[in-house]
């Protein structure tokens, strides 16, 4: 009977660890009416984009944040970007060029600082949503296969500039073989953020 | 570090470390990628031979050395190289090089370890089906090659048998190159061939092929070795006969564009010259001289071919090496049977083609005969479809007493 006690205690445990390693994949703060996502346990550049990052190859990651207020029905916000990533043969050290405007661009990263930067410029205006509404808020992170004709700005981009519809219409087509993160946030209230989530 | 993120997110500074550079820059004009920066120390392409590439593209993987690396321009010659060698993957390959600054690029061409191809699949409807199949292996330079034929289109009788080769194309040298093949057939001929020259027609052909390549100055090479046929006669009695040739072929083959391109050109002619001697231990003693050109070019969607083929034969050649008019590819429309069932000691054949895209015109011409008084100038139109290898006409002989129209299908033929 004890030896079955101690089972138990021990499966709780794990599942209270995993239960609070998964929640801890997606972060948020509220500051100055936005909503800011942070994912640390997301490793982006591995795989088969580190891989054709290593072979001196830009890799467009293309980012989506959602928020969701009422009964999970409405999309209050949400946001999309394509971000290209390319890493320095010589300094060995990541860049990244944010393609909508503003447009912007960081050298000299590390990986985990990539996705850090990334995930930081993706943040939602919160403006009219109240301090105990309901929220449910969603990171997407899908990384893109390299075009046959070999531009990181794939179909998305032309001569008139980045298509909004074409960088969305990439989150409505079956991941397949892109490595790609979908991080869920359950639901929280922007009162919640602040006094448990160190947010202003 | 959390304490660090706090800190940098509170006084507004760069995030991720001291080192990290960021910049708005509103214009498209920056690179997206941080290796545009570094210059280009020298392009390979591995896997496979340059020559095999056209001249313009060789000329510009040569431009790219010493420019900025440009992944763009590097996708549009990698797609160029696996169109032109018509290989499965190319891959580009970067690396840095070995002075500061600079890199290293590598077109790496994939090759599959067996390579399984159907070198001809055709329906003709006067001669039924052909078809060849092969498959090729590739180890430390040298290709082997087995494949499966069935193939009542290209000589007077159908082949039957197997087809066995080996390739290797440099010996201490690119310009110089080795082959052997060894071909076992047994034959079925057509009652019109029989009726003709029944002496001879014979049941099995086999033949050895040991021949080199030597490339003279490019894009000229020469191709020289001999071949050795035995046949087995099916006149009772008969006993295995011997056709043993010196055989050499002078190639001049040139590329000029590529499919990248608005316009293409490419141009193939050869001259061989096959000498049977007693030398050789031969039955029958003969010559087989024969000019070919085929010259294609390419705009847009609109292409343009022109073909000519002339060859004349001294001496008794046996069946297999008479020249045949009338199947799916010289003459389409004629049967070969009609036009001369033995094959002729001479022919002279013409041909000018026009695709728009996948649709196609064709106009042949030509003769084959034995004795000048026989010489007798034929002609047939045709149109089609065509994709790649595979293909669909039909072709009408023109003049022809009873002019049934001849139907293709199939590939590489």
């Amino acid at each position: 009977m004890r030896s079955i006690k101690a089972w138990w205690l021990f499966v709780a445990f794990l599942s209270g660890l995993a239960l609070a390693m998964v929640a801890e994949d997606l972060i948020l703060k509220h500051r100055d009416n936005r909503l800011e996502f942070s994912a640390p346990h997301t490793d982006i550049l591995t795989g088969q984009p580190l891989a054709r990052l290593r072979n001196a190859a830009e890799v467009p990651f293309v980012i989506k944040t959602t928020l969701w207020s009422g009964n999970k029905s409405h999309v209050f916000s949400s946001a999309v970007d394509r971000f290209i990533v390319s890493y320095d043969l010589w300094e060995q050290t990541f860049s990244v060029v944010k393609a909508a405007a503003p447009r912007k661009s960081v050298s000299h990263l590390t990986a985990s600082a990539v996705r850090d930067w990334c995930v930081s410029q993706m943040s939602l205006d919160t403006t009219g949503l109240s301090g105990n509404e309901p929220l449910w808020a969603r990171l997407e992170i899908r990384a893109e296969e390299p075009p046959r004709d070999g531009s990181p700005w794939g179909d998305s981009v032309n001569s008139a500039g980045i298509s909004l519809p074409a960088l969305i219409e990439i989150f409505g087509r079956p991941a397949g073989g892109q490595p790609h993160w979908t991080l869920d946030y359950p639901q929280f209230t922007l009162d919640s953020l602040r006094p448990t989530r160190g947010g202003s | 570090m959390k304490l660090a993120f706090i800190i940098t997110v509170a006084a507004g500074l760069p995030l991720f470390g001291g080192d990290a550079l960021t910049s708005e820059a509103p214009a498209d004009t920056a690179p997206t990628n941080v290796n545009a920066r570094y210059i280009i120390e020298s392009v390979n392409v591995l896997g496979s031979e340059t020559k095999a590439l056209s001249k313009s593209l060789r000329g510009e993987l040569k431009q790219v050395v010493g420019a900025n690396l440009d992944s763009l321009r590097l996708q549009k010659l990698a797609n160029r190289i696996k169109d032109e060698l018509r290989v499965t993957k190319v891959k580009v390959h970067i690396t840095k090089g070995a002075m500061p600054g600079h890199v290293l690029v590598n077109f790496e061409v994939a090759k599959k370890p067996v390579d399984l191809k159907v070198a001809k699949f055709l329906y003709d409807s006067k001669g039924g089906w052909s078809g060849e199949a092969s498959a090729t292996t590739r180890a430390a330079g040298n290709a082997f090659t087995l494949g499966l034929v069935s193939d009542d289109d290209a000589s007077i009788a159908r082949d039957t048998g197997f087809r066995a080769r080996f390739e290797r194309d440099n010996l201490g040298t690119d310009r110089l190159g080795f082959r052997f093949e060894f071909d076992d057939f047994h034959e079925m001929w057509n009652q019109a061939t029989v009726s003709e020259d029944p002496s001879a027609i014979y049941r099995s052909l086999q033949t050895y092929t040991p021949e080199a390549r030597v490339i003279l100055c490019e894009p000229l090479e020469v191709d020289f070795g001999v071949r050795i046929a035995r046949f087995r006669l099916s006149t009772p009695g008969a006993t295995t006969e011997s056709s043993n040739a010196v055989v050499s072929t002078l190639r001049y083959h040139q590329r000029w564009g590529s499919g990248e391109d608005v316009q293409d050109q490419e141009l193939d002619a050869s001259y061989s010259v096959d000498a049977a001697m007693r030398l050789l231990q031969t039955d029958a003693d003969y010559t087989r001289q024969t000019t070919q050109m085929h010259y294609k070019i390419r705009r847009d969607r609109s292409r343009v071919e022109v073909t000519f083929m002339a060859g004349r034969t001294g001496g008794e050649a046996p069946l297999f090496d008479r020249f045949v008019l009338g199947n799916a590819s010289m003459l389409r429309g004629w049967s070969k049977f009609e036009l001369d069932p033995t094959g002729g000691s001479h022919v002279v054949y013409g041909s000018v083609g026009y695709s728009y895209r996948y649709y196609q015109v064709f106009y042949d011409t030509g003769a084959v005969w034995d004795r000048p008084q026989e010489r007798e100038q034929k002609q047939s139109v045709g149109a089609g479809f065509k994709k790649e290898g595979f293909q669909l006409a039909v072709a009408f002989p023109v003049g022809a007493s009873l002019s049934i129209p001849v139907f293709f299908a199939g590939m590489n033929f």
